[in-house]
């Protein structure tokens, strides 16, 4: 019955700490309930994203011996497969083309048989480039090495004999090749095998014609592979499904009794993918979690922006009798509706913002996820409601005398983590625990070679946590500090607005330092979040780009596999597309390092900028423009991989000598250069080795200047501009023309599955209220719990403008103070976050992106809640309410 | 008419609240104050005591009739300056120490803070609270506290004191001393006085009596006892 009455009472007199209470539990569980739904739905996406990018789940590597039928029968039989299809795989001594009086001849290679159908069984696999998508189709490098096209005649060599000659229908590219020419069954942690350089693909018939033992082949490097695809009806969860499917191998290995070894493709790129899926829970403890601890502390500081007035009334309640368990009841009686509202609220508003951000209120998880998500979120609500109102009244009426609760301002007690200078050590902790993660090169996810199992190095992530912790304390103190030792500075900062009371104001403020740093701190940390998560976030976009830049080259490329290179007045031809900003030449070529084959990009790189970024990062020993000029400076001067630095033990000035085939004779002959610098990363080049060399000097030794490749930086839509130049080439060009928009989504696969766009919205929307509310809110009710305080200067003659004074100096201690030392806070956590989660980024990147107008943005919001809230006081005390007056 | 009066209200009504629930806190009240008087409003408690004074200050508006100050200035001026006010419960700010408390009325007024807060000083020596003026309000007891708010009332030197229960939370010889005090700094200042108590012995120190009950304002002068 008290309680009741208790209830109603609160919510007829403290309407407005009842309503924040609710709306930061209403935060919290928002956040809680979306970022878990969000991540929930985000591993299933990884999952299938992943699943998408396996053209070939299975490679059975038939055993010499066993009968192809009845291995594709019992592969075929597997639960779970979906199609099978018998390829043959066979070693060629080498392939040879004569045109125009030439005659070109390559290294070793392969030659497959593929059954019909095999491109449709197996999407992805084959990207056709030029000609015809069957008959005898040849690789994009091997019809490069042979100065072949649509129509060449080929020689197939095999050891002490030709197979004889076949006609070119289609050149190819084979975007899996690593998978495709895998070594199947060889020990875990060996050495991958490069993928042969030389690939000719030709029908079972004409395979079986020319090269199966029965058809009078020689059988040595003859072999036969069951291609399988399975059934994506798979677990949701990465680690879930990479079980089930090597599960599913093993017991084909077992049911062909040692006829055959599964190579399974789907199961290493799930493995990848659990990784990429612990990632994406460190994203989520990263980004989401102190959000939800802010929303937390938020409810903490609004509860406690009433604790100074709920403890009076609980010490009138104690004077009247009331018991100790009596209060904690009616405390109780408080958080539980508080809690429910923000609870139900809070529900409501995830559901409208998943529907505005994903178009689906259960953030594309299933609808268990959601509920599962819903519930913990709404028990986490109702636990936050609990701890910040019915804890600290249960520790009152344990802890203090009744004389004590009524004290209002008191003197500050330096507290127990100050005294033991919790703050510094927390800070330099965290340094250590950061000094350690850049020792171990950020391996945060541990996903070691052969082990089945991966693992979390939590440790790691104190780093992050402590700097978090630490910076907030350390807020403190200088809130604190300045508050108690800085009265002088604070006058004359007050002064232009407080004019004579400026001593007033500063003493006020400084003996009220307890809630001002409570304010400051929270102002901080909100400021901080927004800050490192807009950081981090950018950053990710940005490296995604430069990553979809890497792959594709530029905004727009144009590419051909013909030797001839692209016509010569294809450039011009493209600058005066609308929309197209630059477009410069690249060179694409092949040359040997000793016995490897690499690609060899000839560049002009006093230009090549103009066209495409060059990143930092791409380089190693220097910035990007530094490394460019040290190359442009050196002719004969080549950039190699830190690979070719190791095997060649190369230092800088070091002659190298390249083979590089000769426009003139078509053959490889030996060009010298000089290695002046490393380059880690270039648009459009492998992720292995490859050279990049001065293209004069390319052009000049090899006897052609030609360009294979086109590069071109846009000014409207990359796909619009695509779109434009594929109608300057014409249809007949053979050449392949990519934007890096559609290229961005192609590339799409592990953790960049996380669809950040949203996430980001999400997150930066969330962090912009945060901040803006939580900095409007703690001033607001910090100035309510002091109206009567205003209504007593008001009541001795203080003018508006002079209770203004007090208004405005305390808010612009906490909204300069907090966005200043957040500013710095929130750097500090992203800087230490990104390098971090390095792992994240492809490429790691060179410096932070920082996101100026979403920062202006929370700047200008907070600022504008911190006047509205502080305008609202100062028109509330214009005219003291009459019951504040009467209880004077 | 006296255009020297302090205060002049005609026909001065507050009522809380419409409709059924109305209170008429004081009703038809009529009056004037001059420069030098010393007024007892008396009557039981939620008897229209501080309503009145509430008025007279200018804090609250009537709901009807009028009130006005000749000598003193429209309502926006009355305070800080000609009108002070000492109130019943606790009214210090307490982030300020008690010195600085008794110092905002000058300093509000614009005076100098030095100079403030030297009157402020000897103020509170005269009220005896002199040894607390570094303390805040909540390291006071109640008696220092409503001691303090005299202090802050007088610190100003205003022309017309209004003092809700003066002497409340004191015993009656430390009351005695206070109206003393009160009086004294009064006449000093040459200001209009009027005190709200149920206290009749302090009441009985002041040459006039007002009483009010149920909201009817009845003034009588009784002649001065020495």
């Amino acid at each position: 019955m008290l309680g009741m009455t208790w209830l109603q009472g609160l919510a007829r007199r403290r309407t407005g700490r009842l309503v924040g209470q609710a709306s930061c539990v209403a935060l919290a569980v928002l956040l809680l309930a979306s970022l878990g739904t969000f991540f929930a739905a985000s591993r299933a996406k990884m999952t299938k994203q992943a699943i998408a990018a396996v053209p070939v789940d299975w490679q059975v590597e038939l055993a010499p011996g066993t009968r192809p039928a009845k291995a594709l029968d019992a592969v075929a039989a597997t639960p779970g497969v979906v199609g099978a299809l018998r390829v043959g795989y066979a070693d060629s001594t080498g392939f040879r083309s004569s045109a125009a009086g030439a005659v070109q001849t390559t290294g070793p290679g392969k030659v497959l048989g593929l059954p019909a159908g095999y491109a449709t069984t197996f999407p992805g696999e084959i990207r056709y480039l030029v000609g015809a998508h069957d008959g005898v189709l040849l690789a994009q490098q091997t019809a490069a090495n042979l100065g072949a096209t649509v129509g060449t005649k080929v020689t197939i060599g095999r050891p002490g004999r030709s197979l004889g000659t076949v006609t070119v229908d289609g050149i190819v590219d084979l975007p899996f090749a690593d998978s495709l020419f895998q070594s199947i069954g060889v020990a875990p942690g060996s050495a991958p095998t490069a993928p042969p350089d030389n690939v000719m693909l030709l029908p079972s018939s004409t395979w079986q014609r020319l090269l199966h033992p029965a058809a009078g082949g020689a059988a040595d490097g003859i072999s036969s592979q069951i291609h399988a695809r399975l059934s994506r009806a798979l677990p949701a969860d990465p680690g879930s499904a990479f079980t089930q499917v090597v599960g599913r191998a093993k017991n084909l290995e077992a049911a062909l009794g040692g006829a055959g070894l599964v190579g399974d493709n789907l199961a290493a790129q799930l493995d990848a993918t659990r990784s990429d899926a612990i990632y994406a829970q460190l994203l989520f403890l990263f980004l989401g979690f102190p959000g939800v601890v802010l929303a937390a502390l938020l409810t903490a500081v609004v509860a406690a922006s009433g604790r100074e007035r709920r403890r009076r009334e609980q010490a009138l309640l104690r004077t009247r009798g009331a018991s100790p368990p009596r209060i904690v009841r009616l405390a109780a009686a408080e958080a539980l509706p508080t809690g429910a509202v923000g609870v139900v609220a809070g529900l409501i508003a995830a559901s409208i913002v998943g529907r505005a951000a994903f178009g689906t209120s259960r953030f594309g998880a299933t609808t268990g996820q959601a509920l599962a998500w819903g519930v913990a979120a709404a028990l986490a609500g109702l636990a936050l409601s609990f701890a910040t109102v019915v804890l600290p009244a249960w520790r009152d009426v344990r802890l203090l005398t009744v004389r004590a609760a009524q004290a209002t301002v008191g003197t500050p007690r330096k507290p127990l983590w100050s005294r033991l200078y919790l703050d510094l050590i927390c800070l330099g902790v965290g340094g250590l625990v950061y000094w350690q993660a850049v020792k171990s090169g950020y391996q945060v996810v541990l996903a070691p070679e052969g082990v089945p199992t991966i693992s979390v190095d939590y440790f790691t992530l104190l780093a992050p946590l402590l700097f978090w912790v630490g910076a907030a304390l350390l807020t403190w103190r200088i809130g604190a500090a300045v508050l108690a030792r800085g009265r002088g500075v604070l006058a004359s900062l007050a002064r232009p607005v407080a004019h004579g009371l400026a001593g007033v104001v500063s003493a006020s403020m400084s003996r009220q330092r307890s809630a001002l740093a409570r304010g400051l701190v929270i102002m901080a940390l909100t400021a901080s979040f927004a800050l490192s998560v807009a950081i981090f976030n950018t950053t990710y976009a940005a490296q995604a780009r430069v990553d979809a830049q890497l792959t594709n080259g530029a905004d727009v490329t144009v590419t051909t596999a013909a030797a001839a290179g692209l016509p010569a007045g294809l450039p011009a031809a493209v600058r005066a597309i609308p929309g197209v900003a630059a477009a410069q030449w690249m060179q694409h070529r092949f040359a040997y390092v000793g016995n490897d084959l690499q690609d060899l990009y000839g560049i002009d790189p006093a230009t090549i900028g103009r066209a495409t970024s060059m990143s930092d990062a791409f380089f190693a020993g220097g910035s990007a423009r530094h490394v460019l000029a040290t190359l442009a400076a050196r002719p004969d001067g080549v950039l190699v991989s830190d690979e070719t630095v190791h095997d060649f033990q190369l230092r800088p000035g070091d002659l190298i000598r390249l083979r590089l085939q000769f426009a003139s004779d078509h053959a490889y002959h030996v060009v010298p250069f000089h290695y002046v610098g490393i380059a880690r990363e270039f648009p459009t080049a492998p992720r292995d080795s490859f050279l990049v060399a001065n293209a004069a000097y390319v052009g000049r030794m090899t006897g052609s200047a030609a360009g294979q490749t086109l590069l071109v930086r846009t000014t409207a839509s990359p796909q619009a501009v695509a779109e434009r130049v594929r109608a300057v080439m014409g249809p007949a060009s053979g050449a392949t023309v990519r934007d890096i928009v559609t290229q961005q989504r192609i590339t799409l696969s592990g953790l960049t599955a996380i669809d950040l766009a949203g996430l980001t919205r999400l997150e930066l929307t969330f962090a912009l209220a945060l901040a803006a509310g939580a900095s409007g809110l703690v001033l607001a009710l910090g100035l309510a719990e002091r109206r009567r305080t205003f209504a007593i200067a008001s009541a001795l003659g203080a003018r508006s403008r002079q209770l203004a004074a007090f208004v405005w100096s305390e808010a612009a201690f906490v909204a300069v103070g907090g966005l200043v030392l957040g500013a710095l806070a929130g750097w500090g956590l992203a800087y230490v976050i990104v390098k971090i989660l390095t792992g994240v980024f492809d490429p790691p990147p060179g410096r932070l992106s920082i996101p100026w107008s979403y920062l202006v943005a929370v700047a200008a919001a907070t600022v504008a809640a911190i006047v509205a809230a502080g305008l609202g006081m100062i028109r509330a005390t214009r005219k003291p309410a009459v019951e504040i007056l009467r209880d004077l | 008419m006296n255009d020297d009066a302090l205060v002049r209200a005609e026909s001065l009504s507050r009522i809380y609240g419409d409709g059924l629930g109305a209170v008429a806190a004081l009703v038809g009240a009529t009056f004037t104050i001059d420069p030098g008087d010393r007024i007892a409003l008396v009557g039981p408690s939620g008897s229209g005591k501080s309503t009145l004074l509430h008025l007279i200050g200018g804090l609250d508006c009537p709901t009807s009739g009028s009130i006005e100050w000749p000598a003193l200035g429209p309502r926006e001026a009355l305070r800080p300056g000609p009108v002070s006010m000492a109130f019943q419960g606790p009214s210090l700010l307490p982030p300020l120490t008690v010195l600085e408390n008794a110092a905002l009325p000058i300093l509000l007024a614009g005076g100098m803070e030095a100079e403030a807060l030297t009157t402020a000083r000897a103020m509170l020596q005269r009220f005896e609270v002199g040894d607390v003026a570094e303390k805040l309000p909540e390291e006071l007891s109640g008696g220092q506290s409503q001691r303090a708010g005299l202090a802050r009332a007088l610190a100003g030197s205003p022309r017309l004191v209004l003092i809700d229960e003066p002497t409340g939370q004191q015993d009656r010889e430390t009351g005695g001393r206070m109206m003393d005090a009160l009086l004294a700094a009064a006449a000093e200042m040459g200001a209009g006085l009027v005190v709200a108590t149920h206290d009749l012995v302090i009441a009985e120190r002041l040459p006039s009596r007002w009483s009010v009950d149920g909201g009817q304002l009845r003034t009588e002068v009784v002649a001065c006892s020495g």
